[in-house]
């Protein structure tokens, strides 16, 4: 078969080059809007992706992973006596004040375990020993601290909620969704930072289960021992934490909203450049048909000129998209591009250029095969 | 006989007018015969020759092309007709700029149902025979007008259509340069035992006829 569709397309350079910076910039638009969406939403459940628990029980009612409510921190030997969990222990959560040496105050997140190195949490420790934590007043600070409050060494002291604590290691990625640094110290040593009200007391209570046990049988024996508390699978607590913010913030209406403009850009610059040239080719089209060429034939044309504007421009608007990951990075911001969003957007790309392309088919259709007689 | 056109009457709507072009033409036209239809301007010349060529339809009238029955109401059905049976020359050439001269003959034959290898032999085929040998791979923007009309007269053979229509062939054309097509047109319409059918305001034409035709008004006078 001859490729008069691709033939045409690349005859006219300068409008193929239009079109497909026109589907590059939707693309690229697209994947930084739902890159940057995923990058946040990876914030609001970071913590709870990393650590090796199967089950997390929360407060009656928390809505999400940063915004805990105590309860008595005895209930975790009712979910170690689970058949199947293999260990549970508590968990607090808490924002807490840290003082600058330049006398300001700013907030950290704090995760308070008594056994973190069970929990293969944090995730990313670039300096120090996790064991250490259990020896005293000492505390893990996230890297990201050091863009927020300034620059700090492990070894340094600082004051968290009026005590002083040694910073005794550091980590890499851990951030909570509003970017606040998390840091990480002992259980007891948080409960009595935190004062009176704690003593006792958890946010959570996470449990790991025996190899081959089954999740969904612990998890409705330990709601039922426990009635006054939520209990999700890691799974749920995630997805909960994270539409959390979707719902209440309106970013994932924003980002929606982004999206469907940057699509809609696309759409029109693509319809546009082939429709008019589709008016430009008329002759050509009038031609086809008066040597038996149908509707379809033409159409065939316009879709394959339509998803190969499509591949072209989708091509050359990912490359940006990547290239912008470190840069975003450098600016704390984390950009998402999974291989699942790079499929769906690779297809929604199709599926709208050949959108745009059916813009011009009822003009096809009216094209008289007679006007090839005219001058 | 090849084609059978019997009392084809022809009227437009301009407005509330009703336009008469052709008033009851009556011709045949046998394989290997090629015959001229002249005319002044405006006499129905395109309009017969869009209707043999089953692109418009005849207010009333008979078109019998090998036998068939053409039944003009339906679109599909004289595309298909168009495809198996006839092939067009256009004043104005009407190649495809983006395609070289093998690839528009290839394009047309695809279109015909020929495929592949058989399309690309046939198109080499014809473009040998008017003389193109030379020019296979040049796009129509590089070849001179009488070229161009070589090309679209290869694209109305290839593939075997046993009728082949031309509009005013040689309009665009030098005096020498159309004299030079038209032979070479009559002698493969002859040697491929095609029907042609030239409409025309050129008295060279004349010449590579086997008959005259003159339409005055709508009918064959
Ligand atoms: N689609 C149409 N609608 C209305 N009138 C038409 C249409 N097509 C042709 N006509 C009229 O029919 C008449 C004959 O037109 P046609 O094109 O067949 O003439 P022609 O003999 O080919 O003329 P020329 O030598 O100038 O090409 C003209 O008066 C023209 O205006
Ligand atoms: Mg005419």
């Amino acid at each position: 078969m001859v490729d008069l569709a691709r033939k045409n397309l690349l005859h006219d350079k300068l409008r193929f080059v239009i079109t497909v910076s026109g589907v590059a910039f939707a693309v690229t638009l697209i994947f930084v809007q739902i890159g940057l969406f995923g990058g946040l939403l990876d914030n609001a459940s970071v913590t709870i992706d990393h650590l090796d628990a199967d089950i997390w029980v929360t407060s009656s009612k928390t809505p999400n992973i940063d915004f805990a409510h105590l309860f008595p921190e005895t209930s975790v030997q009712r979910v170690r006596s689970v058949p199947g969990v293999a260990r549970a222990d508590n968990l607090i959560v808490s924002f807490m004040f840290i003082s600058l040496p330049n006398g300001a105050r700013e907030n950290i997140e704090v995760y308070a375990l008594e056994d973190f190195s069970r929990w293969h949490f944090p995730w990313n420790v670039v300096q120090g020993n996790l064991d250490d934590l259990r020896r005293g007043r000492y505390f893990f600070l996230d890297e990201s601290a050091a863009r927020r409050f300034g620059p700090f060494a492990v070894g340094e002291y600082r004051e968290v909620l009026d005590y002083r604590l040694k910073i005794i290691g550091t980590t890499r990625e851990a951030l909570s969704f509003t970017t606040t640094p998390i840091g990480f110290m002992d259980y007891r040593i948080a409960q009595t930072l935190l004062g009176r009200e704690w003593v006792g007391r958890t946010t959570y209570i996470v449990a790991k289960l025996a190899p081959g046990a089954d999740v969904a049988a612990a998890k409705a024996e330990i709601q039922r021992r426990l009635p006054h508390n939520d209990v999700y699978t890691t799974a749920e607590w995630s997805r909960q934490s994270r539409s959390y913010w979707v719902e209440s913030t309106g970013i994932g209406f924003n980002m929606f909203m982004t999206v469907l403009l940057g699509g809609l850009v696309g759409i029109v610059i693509v319809a546009q450049t082939l429709y008019t040239s589709t008016m430009e080719h008329i002759k050509e089209f009038g031609t086809v048909k008066a040597i038996g060429g149908s509707n379809a034939d033409i159409y065939k044309i316009l879709a394959e000129q339509a998803v190969i504007s499509a591949v072209v421009g989708y091509a050359l608007g990912l490359i940006p998209a990547f290239a912008l990951v470190p840069a975003m990075a450098k600016g704390g911001l984390k950009l998402v591009i999974t291989p699942e969003l790079m499929l769906v957007v690779f297809v929604g790309t199709v599926a709208m250029c050949l959108l745009a392309a059916m813009v011009s088919f009822r003009k096809v259709a009216t094209i008289d095969p007679a006007l090839v007689f005219r001058g | 006989m090849l084609l059978e056109a019997t009392d084809i009457h022809k009227t437009f709507q301009e407005g509330r007018e009703t336009v008469h072009v052709l008033n009851g033409v009556t011709l045949s036209l046998a394989r290997g015969e090629i015959v001229s239809l002249e005319g002044p301007s405006g006499s129905g010349k395109t309009t017969l020759l869009s209707i043999i060529g089953c692109i418009l339809t005849p207010t009333s009238g008979r078109v019998v092309i090998e036998q068939h029955g053409v039944n003009a109401q339906h679109q599909g059905e004289l595309a298909r007709v168009r495809r198996q049976y006839i092939g067009f020359v256009f004043q104005q050439f009407n190649l495809f700029p983006a395609l070289t001269a093998l690839e528009n003959i290839e394009y047309a034959l695809n279109i015909k149902g020929v495929k592949g290898v058989a399309a690309q032999r046939e198109a080499e085929r014809v473009l040998v025979a008017v003389g193109l040998a030379e020019r296979l791979h040049f796009l129509p923007r590089d070849l001179s007008g009488g070229q161009k009309q070589r090309v679209a007269v290869a694209r109305a053979l290839a593939g075997n259509s046993p009728l082949i229509l031309a509009d005013e062939p040689t309009a665009n054309l030098d005096s020498v340069t159309g004299g030079q097509v038209l032979e070479m047109f009559r002698a493969l319409a002859k040697q491929e035992n095609r029907g042609l059918l030239i409409v025309t305001h050129d008295p060279k034409v004349r010449a590579v006829a086997d008959r005259v035709l003159k339409i005055e008004d709508g009918r064959l006078i």
